[in-house]
């Protein structure tokens, strides 16, 4: 699993004090404990930075590159903030966060990926929104983002789409569906694109107690249809033991067999059956509720462990 | 040739619930009302016949809103239908049993004392030998000042104590486990909201054949779109077997329907709006009408008239 360290974020109090105090040290020091937790590339989002652009992020990009060697994933929806990280970035490959079916993006984007060499995150959705539908998802990628990779020559192992994780609480219809994008997508195109997601907003509005179980779940399943890479939390430990048993099959402990076999099912096209969880068990008992909810299966309640 | 209507086979169903107690059930209650017990969708008569008796699946009943003070903020045209019973909640339970409703709603308010709720609370039941819900003025400290005291003072009558929200829900879930009484829950047209409030009011040890679920609704015109699609998406939840979905639902069109201008207002208006009163009584009765056929089981109604082509609609509906 390529992991896409997602902690610099400026939704984070800490991120966001230490950003206003120019804290070269605490961003220094948040890239490389992702880096040793695992993660292959560190996404940057400090927001559009409508006014400081100019200054703060290529300060963001020398700091961090002061420290850590991978790629950095430049995440803002402001072009001229991405193209100034772009123009300071000395290590590896970056990777622009990102563009989607949207006219403007899709035209501007694609062309900074083009004209430094960078990989570029393509999310499915359009003008109108984010279609419920797995099969609407990869239309897009289909006729609209892999085109226009094309159209502006740009290679197709440097395209990475992201079907779009929505959140469980409110938006549980899209769950299912985003679990069939992810599998589709891998067959849509020759070669095959890239895919990623962003893990942790299937758990946004959940009470965070329960957020790291609806993650690694989640992840369980994406897995199982062959998900590759996202952008999530490197210093979960639960996630990383699941992550870590799924892709070397290790069934060594009764929590491993449970999330193989729930890859398994998902790789199969099944669904994960009652039986193949040991309910007297309180944790795979949860694991069982959580695969319901994320299959849409059973309304999500914020209680929905106590249901 | 003959063609077989293909049926659903659901693995779980909506629970029957009984309002009110007899005499020897430990209340004073003439009647007592079931609600529930669909075990599809609604109105599928070939796969489940909903019933007019006392058998399960059992159909959907009006109550009719009454409040223990004259309420100044209604439409005169209301006013003008109960005249002066408006002015004493037992005589207005009185004309409402008589407009045919199976259950009354009485609304306290906040000028009651907990010493005027009771008393209301017991006049009105004298009044009527109809189940009773009993609402507080819908302010958290208020509802619970009025309601731990009738609670107390009503033991055994199975009343419905209400409204249950997320932010004020325990006392009264507490008193009305304490004494007998059913809760109505409401959540603001929100599957995940109303499931929530639903776990949590169980988890404090409610029985389950005493939660009555409030999705909350809008008026035809004014969002009943989304109150039917989250009933609709309940029923199914419940049908496939979740059980923290299996409540009866009560709705409410009466109070959303009277506060549309359609029905508020009776000058200024477009001609071609035609006459106020049969404007308004129509947008209460087509309000709770598609209440009704998205699976509500008691649709609280606030004028006669409605009251009586609801009542038909029902019965069309199981006839047809």
């Amino acid at each position: 699993m390529y992991i896409i360290g997602e902690n610099i974020h400026i939704i984070s109090e800490k991120v966001k004090e230490a950003l206003a105090a120019r804290d070269r040290e605490f961003f220094m020091d948040l890239a490389v404990r992702q880096v040793e937790a695992g993660a292959k590339a560190i996404d940057i989002n400090l927001g559009p930075r409508k006014k400081d652009w100019a200054e703060v992020f290529p300060w963001i990009v020398e700091t961090v590159e002061t420290v850590v060697d991978v790629p950095l994933s430049i995440d803002t929806t402001n072009v001229d903030g991405m193209e100034a990280a772009l123009k300071t970035i000395k290590k590896a490959q970056p990777i622009l966060n990102s563009t989607s079916a949207e006219p403007e993006r899709l035209e501007k984007i694609p062309l900074l990926a083009k004209k430094y060499n960078a990989r570029v995150i393509a999310l499915t959705m359009k003008t109108e929104g984010i279609p419920v539908e797995a099969d609407a998802r990869v239309n897009i990628a289909v006729e609209s983002l892999i085109p226009r990779m094309m159209e502006v020559d740009l290679p197709m192992e440097n395209l990475i789409i992201d079907p779009l994780v929505l959140t469980v609480s409110g938006c549980q219809q899209y769950c299912p569906h985003l679990i069939e994008a992810v599998r589709t997508l891998q067959y849509a195109w020759d070669p095959a694109p890239n895919i990623s997601v962003g893990l942790s907003n299937v758990s946004n509005a959940v009470p965070n107690e329960n957020r790291p179980l609806i993650n690694r779940v989640y992840c369980a399943m994406l897995m199982g249809v062959g998900l590759q890479m996202m952008i999530a939390n490197p210093f979960d430990e639960n996630q990383n033991d699941v992550i870590h048993w799924v892709e070397t099959k290790d069934t060594s402990n009764p929590l491993a067999c449970v999330y193989n076999k729930i890859a398994d099912r998902t790789a199969a096209g099944e669904e994960p059956q009652m039986e193949d969880f040991n309910l007297s068990d309180p944790e795979q008992s949860a694991i069982w509720k959580t695969t319901q909810i994320l299959l849409n299966k059973v309304i999500y309640a914020d209680a929905y462990l106590m249901n | 040739m003959p063609i077989e209507i293909p049926k659903d086979k659901w693995p779980g169903s909506i629970k029957s619930i009984t309002i009110g107690a007899t005499s020897a059930e430990g209340g004073t209650r003439a009647k007592i009302i079931t609600i529930g017990g669909g075990t599809t969708m609604p109105y599928l008569q070939f796969d489940a016949p909903v019933l007019s008796g006392d058998e399960a699946p059992n159909k959907p009943v009006i109550a009719i809103e009454i409040k223990s003070h004259k309420p100044e903020d209604w439409s005169p045209l209301l006013a003008e239908v109960w005249g002066e019973a408006m002015s004493d909640p037992a005589e207005w339970a009185k004309k409402a049993e008589e407009a045919g409703a199976d259950l009354i709603v009485l609304a306290l308010t906040v000028d009651d004392s907990a010493e005027d709720a009771v008393r209301v609370v017991k006049s009105v039941l004298s009044a009527t030998g109809l189940p009773l819900i009993v609402w507080g003025p819908g302010q958290a400290e208020k509802d619970n000042e009025l309601l731990v005291p009738v609670s107390e003072a009503t033991k055994g009558e199975k009343l419905v104590l209400g409204i249950c929200e997320d932010k004020n829900y325990r006392t009264i879930v507490a008193t009305a486990m304490a004494n007998g009484h059913l809760v109505q829950a409401r959540a603001p047209m929100d599957v995940n909201l109303s499931k929530q409030l639903n776990i949590l009011i169980s988890d404090m040890g409610m029985p389950k054949d005493r939660i009555l679920m409030d999705p909350t609704t809008g008026a035809l015109g004014y969002g009943i779109e989304y109150g039917y699609s989250v009933m609709e998406r309940l029923r199914l939840a419940a049908l496939q077997g979740d059980a923290m979905t299996q409540f009866p639902m009560i709705v409410t069109p009466g109070f959303e329907a009277w506060k549309t201008k359609e029905s508020k207002v009776g000058e200024g208006v477009p001609e071609a709006w035609g006459d106020w009163t049969a404007r308004a009584i129509n947008w209460e009765t087509i309000t709770a009408t598609a209440l009704v056929e998205s699976g509500a089981d008691i649709v609280v109604l606030r004028h006669p008239e409605s009251v009586k082509r609801v009542k038909g609609a029902i019965e069309e509906l199981i006839t047809a």
